[in-house]
């Protein structure tokens, strides 16, 4: 009987390949939608949990009361012990130790006294150890205006925008002058590497990226960081995770009543990125209802519309004998069938799309008029859980409703009016 | 006529269907009108409570003064020219003294910008009044809730200040915190403390003397540059705003290439089904003399009238619902600090005849190439077999 | 009661003044003390942090009144560092692999000295405060069981740090034990102590010092000079920026 049915579909491409497109096509589009707008949600809280919150982030008590003012004398001291202790409790999440500063990057001139100047934030990140994370999770390597990646120690980036301004070129001397965390005069050389484009005014205006280890030492921080930050696997936040993280971790450190004692708060705990993502799930819940609702009533109709071409064939059959029910079922199989096809093709592309959209994205930089850029500025999807059936649901639940209303009047009509159906 | 006629007689005819399609349409062309609405909106409430609070109709700037680097304000300050003290005395524009210092909140030092604006002025949005109420002993502040909460601060505090005058000699003093205003415009919140023009001007020695000009909004002549003084204009001034709503449009396109897709599949679909259960009427047709193309007609404007039809639906259930989330509008959540941006808490979408007028005809021209499509094979039809229901 | 004040100044119109000497007086002696013509100096300084203190030594060359180097000995990290003024200008040398000469100048001049309560004015200052301040006699105090003039300053050029100051001077020794910086509204900015005092020469100088900013919560700075040579002859290139880089 199934082969009979395959062999129908198969050599009937009207019955076959067009409804299977359709639902395809209908299905992809879903797919599409739905890690699309997960990819819209992502970008949203991506930009502050990459440059700022982390998914969790560890702070010390006093830090994290005035983080704004980048107080370095209040650092979380011992990373090199807190580090692999955060990977062995918690070994799915990477566990990264960042530095802020602000400053001022002096170019010299060639007597090594200054020729221009001007003020940076500045954000020390892992960049040269080899596996590193944070200059893919950065983007760095796609945000190179000018110039490259550090490559060794003692490299630097500086937004495009801030050494355009002081008209400073590539690979020339740049000197920090920073405070140190005992708030001595910090001063280090550093090479311009690169120049980078963040798509952020504030941080276009003036910033600059090293590697931690070298701010360790210019900033008279060894085993010292601003925080930590934690990141799940795949940028994904998973809320709950990270709620047990933190109450997991602050319970360790609860009876140490140090204002240096190191505290945990998740990206949610955070007034700003934690509101707006409440706010986003409602909205993007009733935007893929709605649109997963619509693409049932397009699919449901291309069910209906199927059966309903067929009416003659199926006159035929039944006039050779075949039993109504038996008819029914075929027509139901045969959506199943096409539904099943379409829905597996349909997510299986729309799967490859947003692969495609997730790992590459849209770079919407030509319409910016800027070239390179950090941030916003590439689009990408995002492929959950739920990508992998969501498609199904208006691809084989619509298309077989549709098959089973338009196929009730199998049961209502006369044989001899579903001949004559065929006959003109 | 008689096509339009026929085309209408037959897309109603097909009932329930037609209206589906109507329907899914118009929720394609409410959503891009509606979330397109929204960013305009954002945009404009930015600028609008950008121009209020801060920018004002531009500014003139002291050669020396850059926004983003706060060093350079220790420098950026002198006496006015005529041409902008007369428009300060005709009340069409305010000056704005900056200088560094520190507060000492709990015993610890934060740099914070020290603003001195005119009591008196009505030209921006800040409520520098409550600077004027005040009554003797310490110095007025105002300041914005972001600072408060930075600084943790209360109304009525005092808390420690310490500045340098212009020669460089230390002073120090209580302020008290006269007022703190709410405002989404951080650039005069985040770190920043106002107190009144002329008691700044005094702590610091600066008589008659400012960092930026504020030009007011219905200013028409704008007086030249006098090299000491240089004019930013809005466009200038709005640089960064405009930019992220530039990536928010590019970045919605993409919903919206989506959405046209999922209901140009429906059209599509019908379009395709209809040609070929309706084979034997185009077989009558051509019988009759009708000319293959003007059944092409006849089919693709079937197709597009979707599109006007569609039109009409979302005019009739659609516009309540633009009009009441633009009269209520839509709750925003506080967001992320770091973009730096006059964010409101609830933004009102603004939905210009560009965009609608753009939408519509985006949906008409869509739905038409769409319904088009399908019909190049009657092109191919010949009448007999199509009066026998058959396609060659 | 205008009446029984102006009779009892003029019963005893001396006790009050007459012990005391005048505040230009001081002022003179404690320049003398302080103020030499050229001095080398190996001081330490222990800066108390909120989660550590951190000692650094340095030696120090003064010339005049605003010549000075200075060239950091340890810890191991501020090694080979060196500072400059000349006049009203600043530099700091950082030593290679940096070998950055920068020049210090307006928001840089307050930032603190290693991270402790002294600013670089403060730790460059060798005017004669006679130069600076008008000096009243405010009374007497006692003081580490010493006899101390209470002096207030204030100031008579334009452009100083600190606007007036209030100084308790050692009546035999005349070096100010205790001093109150202020700013113009009066506000008390920073206090210095000296704790522990010595004797070169002629000289009485301060051995121990504390300093401590009092807007901020910081626990102070702790200034010891360990030697001081007031007879040394500094060569004519020691205050040169091309000395910085040697």
């Amino acid at each position: 009987m199934i082969r009979f049915l395959v062999k129908g579909l198969l050599r009937d491409p009207n019955r076959s390949v067009f409804p299977v497109l359709i639902v395809g096509a209908g299905v992809m589009i879903t797919v599409l939608f739905y890690c699309w707008v997960l990819g819209v949600r992502e970008d949203i809280t991506r930009t502050s949990a990459v440059l700022d919150t982390g998914h969790v982030k560890i702070t010390t008590k006093a830090y994290g009361e005035i983080p704004g003012q980048m107080p370095n004398d209040l650092a979380l001291s011992g990373i090199g012990r807190l580090v692999p202790e955060l990977f062995r409790d918690c070994p799915e999440m990477d566990w990264v130790p960042r530095i802020k500063f602000g400053g001022l990057l002096d170019f010299p001139d060639d007597k090594g006294e200054t020729r221009v100047q001007g003020p940076v934030l500045g954000m020390a990140v892992d960049l040269l150890t080899p596996g590193s994370t944070e200059v893919r999770r950065l983007n760095l390597a796609g945000a190179i205006v000018r110039g490259r990646l550090p490559e060794k120690p003692g490299e630097i980036l500086v937004s495009e925008e801030f050494a355009e301004k002081l008209g400073v070129d590539l690979y020339e001397t740049a000197t920090l002058i920073s405070a140190t965390a005992t708030g001595g005069m910090a001063v280090q050389n550093f090479i311009l590497a690169g120049t980078v484009r963040f798509g952020i005014g504030v941080m276009d205006k003036g910033t600059l990226i090293a590697d931690i280890t070298d701010i360790q030492y210019a900033l008279d921080m060894a085993d010292s960081a601003s925080e930590i930050l934690g990141f799940f696997p795949d940028m994904n936040f998973d809320e709950v995770r990270a709620l047990g993280e933190k109450t997991r971790f602050n319970a360790v450190y609860e009876n140490i009543r140090d204002e240096f004692s190191p505290v945990m708060t998740t990206l949610k705990d955070q007034s700003g990125p934690g509101e707006y993502l409440d706010w986003v799930d409602r909205w993007i819940f009733i935007f893929i209802f709605v649109f997963i609702l619509v693409m049932s009533i397009v699919l449901w109709n291309t069910g209906l519309m199927s059966g309903i071409r067929r009416y003659g064939e199926i006159g035929v059959r039944l006039a050779i004998g075949e039993s109504k029910g038996h008819v029914y079922q075929a027509l139901i199989g045969e959506a199943l069938a096409t539904g099943m096809a379409g829905s597996i093709l349909g997510t299986f592309l729309g799967l490859g799309f947003s692969y495609y959209l997730q790992e590459v994205g849209i770079d919407i930089s030509g319409m910016l008029q800027s070239a390179a850029i950090l941030f916003p500025n590439i689009l990408k999807a995002k492929i959950g859980s739920g990508a992998f059936y969501i498609g199904f649901i208006p691809g084989l639940g619509a298309t077989v409703l549709g098959s089973l209303v338009s196929g009730i009047s199998i049961f209502s009509r006369e044989t001899s009016q579903l001949f004559k159906e065929l006959e003109t | 006529m008689l096509i339009i006629k026929l085309a209408v007689r037959n897309i109603l005819g097909a009932g329930l269907r037609t209206w589906l399609n109507v329907f899914i349409l118009s929720l394609a062309f409410l959503t891009i009108v509606g979330v397109q609405g929204l960013l305009q909106g954002f945009n404009q409430q930015a600028m609008d409570a950008m121009i209020d609070m801060e920018l004002g109709g531009g500014q003139f700037w002291h050669r020396r003064y850059d926004r983003y680097d706060p060093l350079s304000i220790e420098n950026a300050h002198e006496k006015m020219p005529e041409s902008l003290t007369r428009l300060i005395r005709k009340g069409e524009a305010t000056a704005i003294l900056m200088t560094s210092g520190a507060i000492f909140p709990e015993g610890r030092i934060q740099s914070v910008v020290l603003k001195g604006i005119d009591p008196a002025q009505t030209l921006l949005d800040i409520p520098s009044a409550i600077l004027q109420t005040h009554g003797e002993g310490d110095i007025p502040a105002l300041i914005g809730s972001r600072m408060a909460k930075e600084a943790r601060l209360e109304k009525g505090e005092v808390v420690t200040l310490r500045w340098r005058d212009i020669f460089g000699t230390f002073d120090a003093t209580e302020i008290v915190v006269a007022g703190i205003m709410s405002t989404s415009v951080q650039s005069v919140d985040s770190n920043q403390i106002w107190i009144p023009l002329d008691t700044l001007r005094e702590m610091i020695q600066a008589p008659g003397q400012a960092t930026l000009v504020v030009l007011s909004k219905n200013l028409r002549n704008i007086p030249p540059d006098d090299g000491v003084f240089v004019f930013r204009d809005l466009d200038f001034l709005l640089k960064d705003l405009t930019a992220f709503i530039k990536t928010k449009s590019a970045g919605s396109s993409i919903l919206y290439v989506l959405l046209l897709f999922m209901s140009l599949l429906a059209v599509f679909d019908t379009q395709i089904l209809s040609i070929f259960r309706r084979r034997k009427e185009m077989g009558t047709l051509m019988a009759l003399g009708m000319p293959r193309t003007a059944i092409i007609g006849l089919f693709t404007l079937e197709g597009a009238l979707h599109g006007v039809l569609a039109l009409a639906m979302a005019a009739v259930y659609g516009v309540p619902l633009l009009a009441l989330a633009a009269v209520k509008g839509i709750a925003l959540p506080s967001m992320t600090e770091s973009i730096g941006l006059a964010i409101a808490d609830t933004v009102y979408p603004a939905y210009g005849a560009g965009l609608v007028l753009g939408t519509t005809f985006l949906i008409l021209i869509t739905v038409t190439i769409v319904s088009f499509l399908p019909t190049r094979r009657i092109s191919r039809l010949k009448p007999t077999d199509a009066l026998r229901g058959k396609f060659t | 009661m205008k009446a029984i004040t102006l009779l009892l100044l003029l019963l005893f119109p001396f006790p009050l003044y007459a012990e005391f000497p005048t505040g230009s007086e001081i002022l003179k002696k404690i320049d003398e003390n302080l103020v030499a013509d050229q001095a080398e100096s190996l001081t330490t300084m222990i800066v108390h942090g909120r989660a550590q203190s951190r000692t650094i030594t340095s030696r120090a060359w003064i010339r005049g009144s605003d010549e000075a180097f200075v060239e950091y000995l340890s810890p191991a990290r501020e090694a080979g560092k060196k500072m400059l003024k000349l006049g009203d200008k600043i530099w700091t040398y950082t030593p290679e692999p940096n070998d950055r000469i920068i020049a210090i100048s307006g928001h840089l001049l307050r930032q603190s000295v290693m991270g402790s309560d002294l600013s670089y004015e403060d730790i460059t200052e060798n005017h004669r405060m006679l130069d600076l301040y008008d000096a009243v006699v405010e009374g007497e105090d006692n003081l580490d069981d010493r006899q101390c003039y209470v002096v207030k300053l204030s100031g008579k050029i334009r452009g100083l740090a600190y606007d007036s100051r209030k100084i308790w001077v050692d009546k035999q020794r005349f070096l100010p034990l205790k001093e109150e910086r202020f700013a113009k509204s009066g506000k008390l900015l920073k206090t210095t102590r000296i704790t522990e005092v010595f004797q070169i020469g002629e000289r009485w100088y301060p051995k121990r010092m504390t300093f401590k900013d009092m807007l901020s919560k910081g626990k102070g700075t702790e200034y010891i000079i360990e030697s001081i040579d007031f007879n040394v002859k500094i060569p004519e290139h020691r205050m040169t920026k091309a000395a910085l880089r040697k």
